[in-house]
Parts: C-alpha cells; structure tokens; sequence
C-alpha cells in the first residue's frame, strides 16, 4: 500500500498539538521546523509508520542519533483512561491505570483541580521552564507533578490528566498522517482558502463518488472483454480536488511506485534502496523510461475538460503529479487525459488539433538533430490530441462529475449527450440555486412539454429547454452533512462551535436512451380512483415512497401523438398534481 | 465471471443484474435470464417474463438493449398459466383494460431499438426466447445497470441497512481504496457489502497482476442472512470479491477460512479497513489486535495503519466502543452522526389566475393584482344592487363557468416561481458513526533498521535521468568497500552513516560533505524548512 510507511518526497500533513495542520514534502536530509513545537529532520521520521506520534527530544535525551520518540497510545489517551476508569465499571486492562485506584471518587478529584492554589508554580516560572533544558512537555510535567502539594498515588493520573489538559500547548509534539484526499479535504477546511476546493467537505466528496459510480476496473477484463470500463469524464474548478478523488477511487492517484521501486531494488540488489526513490520525483525525462506516452489510457481513465488553455489542478502537485510537467512513472501519466472546450467542440479552430506538415524521411534524416527532434515532438503531441479529441468526442463515457463555477446547464447540454446509457451525471455545488435550476430543466414536466411539444419547438438549446430533458432520469438534489461528536465519560455531546460556510449540494440524474417513437405511460390516474386505490394490493409502498402512493392512484395512460418521444412513467397521475411532478424528478 | 456492477459492456447481457427503473425510488432487480427455472416464471409463451405495475417484460425483450434504454411493455400470453385464483383474475382484468385502450401496433415496432451498438442484434437474436414479443399500448421501464446505490434501495429487506449518506462517508473515511481488505461485521442485508466491494475492487483474481487484490470479508452470524448473501454474491459476479463466513464474530473473531478444501486452517484476512454493523461493537474490538495473547495470527494487515468504523443507533453504545477502542490502543477516535436532506424542487404557482387549478395558492400574485381583484368585487357588487333577481341568476352561472374554465389549462412548466425545500421523509438520525485508526506496530528493532537506514545524511538521486543498470553498477561499487550487515540485508547507505557520525548530534543538516567524492553528479535536496505550500 502507498502508505505503509512515510516515503522520501511524499507529501505529508503534519498535526501539531493546537490541531493545525500542516503540509510539507519530506525531502530526505531536510529539517522541518514546526515553530514554537520546535524542529525536527526528516531522516527521523522517512521509513517510520504513518499515524504515529512523536515527541521532540530535547538534545540531553538525544542519543544514538535519536531525536523523536514515539508516543505511545496509552500516554496519548491518559486523560480519558483515567476518567474511564473513574466513571465505568468495565475494568482496564493496563495494570498501572487500575493501580491508580477506580474508587477515586469525583469529589476528591474536584479538590485536587480545582483549586488554582494547588499548583505550585506559577506562569512565569512555566515560562521559564520552557526555556529551560527540560523544555520538552515531558519535564514540564515532571515538574509540576513533583511540586503538587496534594500529589498522591490516588490522584496520580487525575494530575497527569490536569497538566496534560492544562498543558498540551507547551508539548512539543507531532503526528505525520498520510496525505490523502480526506486529509487534503480536512486541512483545505480548516487551514486554507476554502473556498479553492468551492467548500467541498469531505462528506460531498464522498458522496460525489458513490453517486458517481466512480470505481477501479480490471486491468484485464477492460482489455480483453468490450466492456466499458471506468470512463469518467470531468468538469473540475476545484483545483484538482475533484480528478485527485476520482484517482484515489480509481487506484490510480497514490503512487505506489515510490516504495515499489524500493522492493523490488531490494530484491536484486540492496544497494540501491536509498538511491531509488529519488528518481521517481525527481528526473523529467519521459520516454527513455516508459514505453506507454501521455494520456494512452483508454480504460480506468479520467477525461478532463477545461475552460483555459491549460487545466487547473494544482492540488495534484500533493500527490507528485504536476500535469505541466508531468512524471511518466505516476499512474495519472497516462490515465489523465485533459483537453479544451475548444478542442472538444470546435477541435478545427485549435491549432493543436491541426495535423503538422509532414517531412519526407529523406528530407529528415538530413535534417540537423535538433529540427529532427522537434519534429517529432510535434508530430507526438498532434497525435495525442487527436486521439483524445477524437476519442472524447465518440463518447460512450461512464460518468460525468461537474464541479464548476462555469453554468452547469452549459456544461450538461455538451457533454450528457456524451455519456453511455445508464451512467451516472453527478454537479457538485457549494449553493443550491444552481442545482435547483438543474433539476428543474430535467423536470418531468418539463419532459412531458418536451415530448409533446411540436417538432419545430423541440429545439436544444432553446430558451424553455436549454439541455434535452429526456436524456436524465431521476434528478434529484441532495446535501449531507456530519456532525461532530465529543465523547468523553459523562460528558458527550455534539461539538458546540461548528463550521459555517456553504452547506454543499449535489445533483444526480442517470443518462437514459429514450426510444424512439411512440411510447406511452401507464399509471394511476390522480383523484378519481383514490379511494379505491388504497385497498389496491398492488399498490404496496415501497420502503422511500410510501407516501407517494396516495397520489400515485389508478390507472392512466396518456396520449401522444406518434411522432414524439416518450414520458416517462412519471408523467402519469401527475397532471394537475404540480407538487408530485415535482417531487418526482 | 465478471460482475455488472463492475464491468459491464454497452449491452444487458443475460445472467446480467439489471435494475429495471419503475419511477423514482422504486427499481426493481432482476437477474436476465432466457430459462424458465422457478415457477413463477412459467406458462409464458414468451419465455421469462417481469410483471410491474408498469407492464410486463420478457426478459428477450431486454437481453441485447443498451443499458440506458427505456424497454416498453409487452403484451403477455398469460393464458397456460395456472397462478393463485386472485392473481389471476387481476392479470385478466389489466389485460382486458389494455386490450381497450390499445392502438393499433405494428409487430415489428416490438423490435425497434433505441441504441446502434454494433452487435446488439447479434445478442437479441441470441437470447431472445423465440417467440415474437407482441408490445403492449402502454407502460415502459428504463433497464439499468446495477449500482450500490440502486441495489441499496431495492434489496430484499432482512435487517436495517446502510444508505448511501451512512456508507459513502464511511467508506471514504475508513480508506476503502482499490486493493484495500476490509473486514465487514454483519453482513445483514448486503447493502454495505455491495459499496464496499465496488470501493475496494480493482481485479476479479490475484492473476491480473495487480499487487494487492481488493476484497471484503463479510461475517455474519444469522445462518440464513449469511446463505442469502453468499448466495447474492455469486450471482452478482461479486464472489470472487467478497468472501462471506458464518461466523460469531464476538465469540470466534476474524480469522478466514479462505480455502474451501481445508476447513481446519483459518488465515488472517490482513484487513486494513473495518466496518463494524454489530449490536455490540466493543465485543469485537478485543479481537482486531495487532497481537493476541493465544498466539493467534492477528486479523490486521501488519504493513499498514487499520481504520475503523463502528455504526450504533444507541449513544451508550458509541461511548461502550469509544471506551474499549482507548483500551485497546486505537488513536484519532471521534464520533459524528450523519444528517442527510434530499431537497424538493418544484414550482410554486401564486396568483388569482391560476384560481381553481389544484397546487396553485389562489393568492393574489402582488398587491396590484389584488387590487385589481378587490375593484373587479366592488364593481359586481354595484352591478347586483343594480340588477334584477333574474338577471342575478344568470350571473350566478357566469360564476360558476369562470371557476371551472381554469382546470382544463394545465399549470404551465415554466411559469411560477421556481422553489425548493427538504423532503417531507427526513431520516434525522441513522446511527453514531465511531472512527478510530490503530497504527501499524513499530518495535525497537523495526526503529532501530529505520534509523540505520535513513541515517543522518543521505544521498540523493540525481535528477540526470539514469538507466537502472547504469545506477545499480555505481551503486555497487560505491557500497564495496564499505558492506555492512543490518538485519540480513546489505544496506549500503552504512557507510554513509559512519563518514556522517562527526556531525551527529549538531541538531544542523549536514551541508554537501566533501568526503562523498564519488564520481557521479549528485543532487541535495535543500532544507525544506519554510517549504510549507
Ligand atoms: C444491522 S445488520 C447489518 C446491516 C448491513 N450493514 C447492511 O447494510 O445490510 C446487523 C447484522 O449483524 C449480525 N450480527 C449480530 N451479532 C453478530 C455477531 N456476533 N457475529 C456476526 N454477526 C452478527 C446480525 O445478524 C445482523 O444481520
């Protein structure tokens, strides 16, 4: 796995003791300095497992070349073991928590805290502790446990819960987490712009990929068997959030290589082990290596479209992957493919999409090296283009994840014509008005007016139908979000302050294929039959609905005229009822 | 055999999964199938067929469509069919109401299709039981393929399942990644199941070459639930994905019997993911450690950190798992609740225009119109102190005429005001979701290899691109005079260690050392300090 344990030139977030997070790349031989929690070399911590806490040792407890330590689980839950073991019954299984007494009852507790006279020094003797020798948590502790006046073995742990508590600030500790998407989510939301991933919590990002249907396909199975396999197209503002979730779900976002390399070195000769990894990040020069050329993917890959020349996706960088510059041996090499409005619908107007001058291979072979060289790379870079201009352009793709500021409506209208029947259309957007819209385009009974409208009005786009409305089923907008839970011993509760901002939303529809010509719906008619309806065995409620059926009553059909496309079947039983129309798309 | 869920070709095969789309929240599953094997599905003519309210549908009339496609109805030869008396009467009873309404059809229309794959005709023509499919005046299904998401609101109900909302985060937050092994406890109805297998999927067997197969173990101690998603999974192609045991998890644990011919042999899952849907998740806790006291294979990956998920409707049982997670050692422990809306969008129609149409407020639209309103009033009422008892009759009918006129029209698609709100079904709470995460184990000789390893300075690759050959024969002779044993390996970076030692302990990033003379270009990476991006 990508994260066994901490590789060179990875990128990693580092959580320090006030919960911010930071980033950094841990480049071999470097140091990183987490300011007032003081500084640490990144040799300490390449090879050692991810999650892990450690501590910064002060220069008298270095040695051996030491300078963390881990922290264990134990001493990282101290304060809620002891209050577990006051407030439960259920016994712990560390020998020395249950030797601090579980009899301690809360009252002693509340003596010992709570009374500020208690605690032998002062600030400004903390202060100087800090500056001190002993400037790591660890002393501190030390001695504001040996000068408590009322320090006993019942009360042991209390303490430790109380300095801990009190001072957690002064520690002088770190814990390396694995630069994910969820971790990449979690640091955007607290510590950055939020708003350059458009406010995506992680819960819309997850959503986004079920909904999405967004999954890995077989290496071989997409080869062999004319299956479509793991097509997505995309629309991304968000800087790359949205292509780095679709990799992750797709297994083609973290590299693995950086540790492969290593292994498999390893294998044949230990030697190189330092020496391997580097390589990988490092070195720009493509083909010399990698046989397979940029964006070859036709299966398990990602299409980008793009409003600028070149695509945004800066946040890739954190998982090494610049596409300005891209490093043939990460997987998104080849299966990221981008391109322009431009090139995906007026490909004739791009000049990249123009075929270069051929050169006659005598001519070339005379050629000096360097015109030889550039007319190659052109030659490459048209062919590129084109297949994936033309590629893009033939369609038959697996989904479609919009995150845009550009109009969805816009964007839907090009490339929902673009998806394979049955795949899923999912917008992500940080306010609901948009998606509203959207939903109210696939309305059905918008479809219904569609169908039933005269050919010369069945224009799309037209101001009443901006995108074909027979072409998603089932629109519908939804919003999810967590809430945060603090749970402690006789005192849980949902956290008091919370983060504001844009709540998030997301649409989904399914691409369907309407057949052609006359199809008609059967249904149950709306009003007349209602009553009778609800002795209708066959009008048991489904576990979501059941309190559609009471509208849902009877039986209709209703009529078209040969020439149109069909209704669905929630048109029926929905003619004068606005609300079910609605509710329905 | 490949799963419709996972890989699937432009056309619905048979033995395909398909989720026939009845109208919105109600699909219906159906496995495609040409032979008559239970039967439910016998004395049609036309082979298998599914009845809906919406129609019936011979499975050769969708064997061979896209998927996608909208499949219209078909008119049934019910007449061999020995079914239950109700039943029977009711099928005549719409079969004669669709005979009313039927227009004239041409037979070959039962053939139109909608899509232009090339070899869809192939596959109809292949599958379809032969006998010509008649199509019914009305009704239609969309054929769809089979996601998670549809199969979770259409499955066969035998416990509470996991929705989308749940299960999307879940698995997002617990690294449910291609390749990923994740322990499911209890399988109940299969919903969960069915999203972690699309999450972890990335090769049907270890022989795609792929380095680590993606797969979930799903436990479940309710011996006819474990048979019916044992069952299910074979039959959605996901068997070679998910792996199910009968199993009390509290009491036996994770260990697998992967190996069907050797009963006795359990092996561990390595699992790096853990979903725990169970009444008593901190009894299972005990056995999802990185050591075990009898000496048992732990059920953890031991190359990566584990994440957990728990999932209890009940605060006390939340706070019992978040207690026994703490003992156990497990870190980064925090508890949310998932609250979901799905949000209604439609169009509000205000205004006396829309008087007497159903789902329109017969509310003024602004104060002009109810101005407008009131003027018309005060005239009528004018006119009737003016008028005669007759002629106040007439208008009485006038009345009558104008409030009946506005049902013919229709509320228009694009008028009004267009609106949105929550959904009138709103789950307010699912469960507590608990997440913890237990690092990989780290001993002092593990630490210690480490250390030795990435020693104060080491060297870094050039960024002149190199052959692997080239690379392997410096690397070689540089490390001969130098060799050092660590742990049975070979590890050249030893000797940079000792020409490093003088510099230990000086808390500085040793500068480019002179004494690395070797021959080759090197490149030091800076300090990154202040690298924070
Ligand atoms: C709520 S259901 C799980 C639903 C499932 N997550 C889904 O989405 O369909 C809980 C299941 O756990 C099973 N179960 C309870 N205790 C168990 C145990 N000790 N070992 C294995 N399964 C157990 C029950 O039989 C039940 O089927």
């Amino acid at each position: 796995m990508a994260f066994a344990t901490i590789q060179p030139f990875q990128y990693v977030a580092i959580r320090l003791p006030s919960e911010n997070i930071r980033v950094e790349q841990i480049v071999p031989n470097g140091q990183i300095n987490l300011g007032k929690y003081g500084s640490f070399h990144t040799n300490q911590i390449i090879g050692r497992p991810y999650n892990l806490t450690f501590e910064i040792l002060d220069r008298s407890e270095a040695q051996d070349g030491k300078e963390l330590r881990i922290v264990s689980a134990a001493e990282l839950h101290a304060v809620a073991l002891v209050e577990q073991a006051e407030t439960e019954d259920a016994p712990t299984p560390r020998t020395d928590l249950d030797d601090t007494g579980a009899q301690s009852t809360p009252k002693s507790n509340v003596n010992t805290h709570d009374d500020p006279t208690n605690q032998k020094l002062t600030m400004a003797e903390i202060e100087a502790l800090k500056q001190d020798d002993l400037g790591s948590g660890k002393g501190l502790i030390e001695k504001i446990m040996q000068s408590h006046s009322t320090l006993d073995q019942k009360t042991a742990f209390s303490l430790a819960k109380y300095t801990l508590r009190k001072h957690k600030k002064y520690l002088k500790r770190f814990c390396i987490l694995p630069l994910d998407v969820p971790t990449l989510v979690d640091w955007m939301m607290a510590d950055r712009e939020f708003s350059k991933i458009m406010e995506m919590r992680n819960e819309a990002v997850a959503l986004v990929g079920c909904w999405a249907n967004i999954h890995a396909s077989d290496p071989v199975i997409s080869l062999s068997e004319a299956s479509q396999s793991s097509r997505y197209l995309v629309v991304d503002d968000t800087g790359g959030l949205i292509v780095a979730s679709m990799a992750e779900r797709m297994g083609i976002l973290h590299q693995q290589h950086l540790e492969d390399g290593i292994a498999k070195i390893e294998e044949e000769d230990p030697d190189e082990q330092a020496e391997q990894p580097e390589v990988v990040p490092l070195h720009k020069d493509k083909r010399q290596q990698h046989r397979q050329s940029a964006m070859s993917a036709a299966s398990n890959s990602i299409t980008l479209v793009h409003t600028n020349q070149q695509p945004n996706l800066s946040l890739l960088r954190y998982f090494n992957f610049d596409p300005n510059n891209p490093t043939p041996s990460h997987p998104l090499y080849t299966n990221l493919r981008s391109l322009s409005w431009l090139q995906l619908l007026e490909p004739e107007s791009d000049l990249t999409y123009q075929e270069p001058e051929v050169i006659a291979p005598e001519e070339l072979a005379n050629a000096k090296s360097n015109r030889r060289s550039a007319y190659y790379r052109k030659r490459r870079r048209w062919e590129r283009v084109k297949t994936v201009v033309d590629e893009t352009r033939a369609g038959d793709f697996n989904g479609l994840i919009v995150a845009s500021y550009t109009d969805p409506v816009s964007i839907l209208q090009h490339l929902v014509p673009l998806l394979a029947g049955g795949s899923q259309v999912v917008v992500y957007s940080p306010s609901v008005e948009p998606l509203v819209r959207l939903a109210d385009l696939y309305s059905t009974a918008r479809r219904t007016a569609f169908i039933n409208a005269p050919a010369e009005e069945k224009r799309v786009p037209s101001e009443d139908f901006p995108v074909d409305p027979t072409l998603l089923l089932g629109a519908s907008v939804q919003t999810a979000r967590v809430r945060q839970w603090q749970v402690l011993p006789g005192r849980t509760h949902p956290l008091m302050t919370g983060r504001g901002g844009a709540e998030g939303y997301v649409f989904v529809g399914t691409r369907v294929l309407p057949a052609q010509g006359k199809v008609e719906a059967r249904g149950r008619a709306t009003r007349t039959k209602k009553t009778k309806a609800l002795t209708d065995p066959d009008d048991e409620p489904s576990q979501l609905s059941f309190k559609k059926q009471k509208i849902a009553t009877g039986e209709a059909v209703s009529a078209h005229t040969a020439s149109t496309l069909p209704p669905s079947n929630e048109d029926l039983g929905v003619e004068p009822m606005i609300v079910e129309q609605n509710g329905e798309s | 055999m490949v799963s419709s869920f996972l890989s699937r070709g432009c056309v619905a095969k048979e033995h395909d999964l398909a989720s026939l789309h009845l109208r919105r929240d109600q699909s219906l599953p159906v496995v495609l199938s040409t032979e008559v094997t239970s039967a439910d599905h016998e004395g049609y003519a036309e082979g298998v067929v599914t009845n809906t309210r919406f129609g019936s549908f011979p499975h050769s009339t969708m064997i061979g469509a896209a998927w996608g496609s909208q499949i219209r109805a078909s008119k049934v030869d019910t007449g061999s069919r020995g079914r239950k008396e109700a039943m029977n009467a009711k099928a005549k009873a719409k079969k004669r109401k669709a005979e009313a309404l039927e227009q004239s059809q041409s037979r070959s229309q039962s053939r139109s299709r909608t899509d232009t794959h090339a070899g869809d005709e192939d596959a109809v023509a292949a599958a379809a039981a032969e006998v010509e499919v008649e199509v019914a005046s009305s009704g239609f299904v969309h054929i769809l393929p089979p996601t998670p998401e549809n199969w979770t609101i259409s499955l066969p109900h035998r416990t509470q399942v996991v929705y989308t909302p749940d299960y999307s985060y879940i698995l997002h937050r617990i690294r449910a990644r291609p390749g990923s092994r994740l322990i499911e406890a209890g399988s109940g109805s299969g919903s969960f199941t069915h999203a972690a297998a699309r999450a972890v999927f990335n090769a049907y067997s270890a022989t795609s070459g792929v380095e680590s197969v993606g797969k979930v173990f799903s436990f479940e101690f309710h011996a006819e639930r474990h048979r019916r998603v044992k069952a299910e999974m074979v039959e959605h192609g996901l068997d070679t994905i998910v792996h199910t045991e009968h199993r009390d998890v509290y009491r036996d644990g994770f260990l697998v019997h992967e190996d069907e011919e050797n009963r006795d042999r359990k092996t561990s899952p390595q699992a790096n993911a853990i979903f725990l849907d169970l009444p008593a998740p901190w009894e299972a806790v005990p056995h999802l450690t990185r050591e075990h006291q009898d000496g048992k294979p732990s059920a953890l990956d031991p190359n990566s950190a584990v994440h957990l998920c728990t999932f209890s409707p009940c605060i006390e049982q939340a706070q019992k798992t978040v207690s026994s997670l703490r003992r156990h050692d497990w870190l980064e422990i925090e508890m949310v609740e998932m609250q979901q809306k799905r949000i209604e969008v439609r169009r509000e129609y205000t205004g006396l225009s829309y008087d007497g149409m159903r789902g329109a407020n017969a509310y003024a639209a602004d104060v002009d119109e109810a101005l407008v309103r009131l003027r018309e009033v005060e005239r009528r009422a004018r006119d009737f102190h003016a008028r005669t008892l007759s002629k106040r009759q007439q208008a009485n009918g006038q009345r009558q005429q104008q409030q009946q006129q506005p049902d013919v029209g229709k509320l228009p698609f694009n008028g009004g005001k267009l609106v949105h709100r929550t959904e009138p079904e709103l789950k307010t709470h699912t469960s507590y979701l608990v997440f913890a995460i237990l690092p990989r184990a780290w001993t002092e000789e593990d630490e210690a290899t480490a250390r030795a390893k990435w020693s104060k300075h080491v060297k870094i690759a050039p960024s002149v691109p190199k052959s692997q050959r080239q690379m392997k024969k410096e690397a070689k002779l540089k490390s001969r005079g130098q060799p050092q044993v660590l742990n049975g390996r070979v590890d050249g970076e030893m000797g940079e260690t000792t020409t490093e030692k003088t510099n230990a302990g000086t808390g500085e990033s040793t500068p480019r050392a002179e004494a690395e003379a070797e021959a080759e270009p090197e490149a030091e990476a800076e300090a990154p300090g202040g690298l924070h991006v």
